[in-house]
């Protein structure tokens, strides 16, 4: 039976509970931010005529644009082990090979500064604790003013080509 | 209704309650020792008496005294460096060049803060050590111990002093900063399902920005030492509970069997006045007034000298040795090789080799290597008390015969965790290679 002080004895420690609880939630939900600030995932690159033949790193976007006459692809810098910023190493020979069933010229290789993970030219993982190849993305023109446009946030299998007309 | 006020009688003179305001920390007398004890706020929480051998130089080597020591340092160095530090992306790295170059002595003081933080590391690391060949996280003969858990608290410890080391190094906002949040943050996100999620919170988006560097700056300044200074408190207050140094336990067990006192019911020495109401007390300070010193001075002196001598170390190295500063945090490159401060480079190193695949099935070395495996260490060292069958005699002895066995696992473990650390800190050259330490690295361009 619960008499009155037992009452609001149990009362007074649900509403403490509950206090501590609201303010508790409100304080680490305050840390989830609602709106980022991050950089668009949409980058405009220049255009395309700008690109040399071969490869052209943009450290901004930390991506690796590959040229062939009129074919474009587009290759992430990011590490896929813990996130560094691969660097490329020129190959001594270029290598021809079908990549995604279509072919390409893999003019160089990559490795990772961090853990020594190292990639083939189409980004595929060789040795190293890298889990999985290096990711593509996906690139357009754009409709209004011409430039290449790569949107990070895209990605594409290895078949990808943009092949300007 | 107006009776006429009585004069007050003379306020009653019991015992206990002790009539000088002052302390001396020179005793004449038992009495003054004890009265230093009882009316001093910094000594209260040490018992009147210690026993003798817990003070031993070579028993615990002070290890957890020179480890609060440091704590001090870190927190006193730390205030002036508050002041003078700017937690913003644009303005953190020219603070810390200032503290380095233009503020008068900001370099010895970041020196005194860095090379405590690197000795805490190392000093909790060889406390754990010596507690662990010692046997002393185990319960011995007093009643109501809880050594175990202290332990487990020493291991959160452990923890909190390794999350302020890697938040203090990022504060800086150098190569080394941001790639070693790049690292951190990516392991998080390894995690399955929720990875990705941890990470965001960790760095406030999804990218290392500004909410990334307050974020870690608010831990390391307020909510780690925070955490760390209540554990310790803790900790502190477990070891009175438990009776003192785990030692002491060992010496009332030799004694006990040379006595076979009767009575099932007796409570531990005054050491420790373990919980349970008991009809008999039993005081060593009684028993064998030889084993037992006054705390004040003999405790009180050494640990006086460990921590006087810890800070002298500390301020004659800092003069010494300058703290490294790298270039400015740069997105744009990662340092080749980029490696992480000493104590986290076995932790690169297993994250490096444990990448495996079976079939088309990936293990990604970064969730088994940089999550898994320490976990599973971390997990195991919590549990090991409650693991550890071997006798109550063994508790408070160096390398006691029957804990061999484990003392040579534990020992074969930071065997190659302190392996590991080696060829990370000498033996990593440029893309992670592996070179011997005589060897020179090729030339790599910094640029691609």
């Amino acid at each position: 039976m619960t008499d009155r002080r037992d009452f609001l004895w149990k009362g007074g420690i649900w509403a403490g509970g509950l206090g501590i609880a609201t303010q508790g939630t409100a304080s680490l939900r305050s840390l989830v931010p609602n709106v980022s600030y991050d950089a668009p995932t949409t980058v405009k690159l220049g255009m395309p005529a700008e690109f040399p033949d071969g490869l052209k790193f943009l450290p901004d976007e930390r991506l690796f644009v590959f040229r062939e006459g009129n074919v474009f692809h587009a290759i992430s810098a990011v590490c896929t082990h813990l996130g560094c910023t691969v660097r490329a190493e020129a190959l001594s020979q270029p290598v021809e090979k079908a990549v995604g069933g279509a072919p390409l010229r893999l003019t160089h290789r990559f490795l990772c500064p961090c853990h020594g993970s190292r990639y083939g030219g189409d980004g595929g993982n060789e040795t190293g604790p890298a889990p999985r190849p290096l990711a593509w993305y996906h690139l357009e023109i754009a409709p209004d003013d011409g430039h290449l446009v790569v949107d990070l946030a895209h990605e594409v299998a290895s078949d990808f080509r943009l092949t300007l007309a | 209704m107006s009776t006429p006020a009585k004069p007050l009688p003379p306020a009653p003179t019991a015992p206990g309650v002790h009539p000088k305001p002052l302390w001396s920390l020179k005793p004449q007398s038992d009495r003054e020792s004890g009265d230093a004890v009882v009316s001093n706020l910094l000594l209260h929480w040490f018992p009147a008496k210690v026993f003798k051998p817990s003070l031993d130089w070579t028993y615990s080597f002070w290890l957890g005294t020179v480890t609060s020591a440091l704590f001090l340092l870190l927190i006193l160095s730390g205030l002036p460096l508050l002041f003078l530090y700017v937690p913003s992306v644009e303005r953190a790295y020219a603070s810390v060049k200032d503290i380095e170059y233009v503020v008068t002595f900001g370099s010895w003081i970041r020196s005194v803060h860095r090379l405590s933080a690197h000795l805490m590391v190392a000093a909790v690391f060889l406390h754990l050590v010596r507690v662990f060949l010692t046997g002393a996280y185990k319960n011995g003969t007093g009643r109501g111990q809880r050594r175990e858990w202290n332990w487990v608290i020493g291991v959160a410890m452990l923890l909190a002093t390794l999350f302020l080391s890697f938040t203090g190094y990022l504060l800086p906002w150098d190569q080394l900063a941001y790639w070693a949040v790049t690292v951190g943050t990516n392991i998080a996100s390894s995690i399955p399902y929720l990875g990705p999620t941890i990470r965001e919170l960790l760095i406030g988006g999804r990218t290392i920005e500004q909410p990334t560097l307050i974020r870690f700056y608010v831990l390391h300044i307020v909510v780690l030492p925070a955490a760390l200074g209540g554990l310790f408190v803790y900790h502190m207050w477990r070891i009175r509970k438990d009776g003192g140094l785990a030692r002491a336990d060992r010496e009332a067990l030799l004694r006990e069997k040379a006595e076979e006192v009767p009575g099932r019911s007796k409570t531990y020495t005054l050491l420790g006045v373990a919980r349970g109401t008991a009809p008999a007390i039993r005081s060593l300070t009684l028993e064998a007034p030889n084993l037992t010193v006054n705390a004040v001075p003999d405790l009180t002196r050494r640990a006086a000298t460990a921590t006087l001598g810890t800070i002298a170390v500390i301020s004659i190295l800092s003069t010494l040795v300058r703290s490294p500063l790298e270039e400015a945090a740069n997105a744009l490159v990662t340092p080749n090789p980029a490696k992480a401060p000493w104590y986290f480079l076995w932790l690169q190193e297993i994250v490096t080799d444990t990448t495996f695949h079976i079939g088309s099935f990936t293990v990604n070395g970064a969730f088994l290597g940089g999550v898994i495996l320490p976990g599973l260490l971390i997990g195991l060292l919590a549990v090991w008390p409650w693991l550890d069958r071997s006798p109550a005699a063994a508790t408070g002895v160096w390398f006691a015969r029957t804990r061999r066995g484990q003392n040579l696992v534990f020992l074969a473990l930071c065997l190659v965790v302190l392996l590991f650390t080696l060829i990370g800190t000498l033996c990593r050259g440029p893309y992670w290679h592996f070179y011997w330490p005589w060897e020179t690295w090729p030339e790599i361009p910094t640029r691609i």
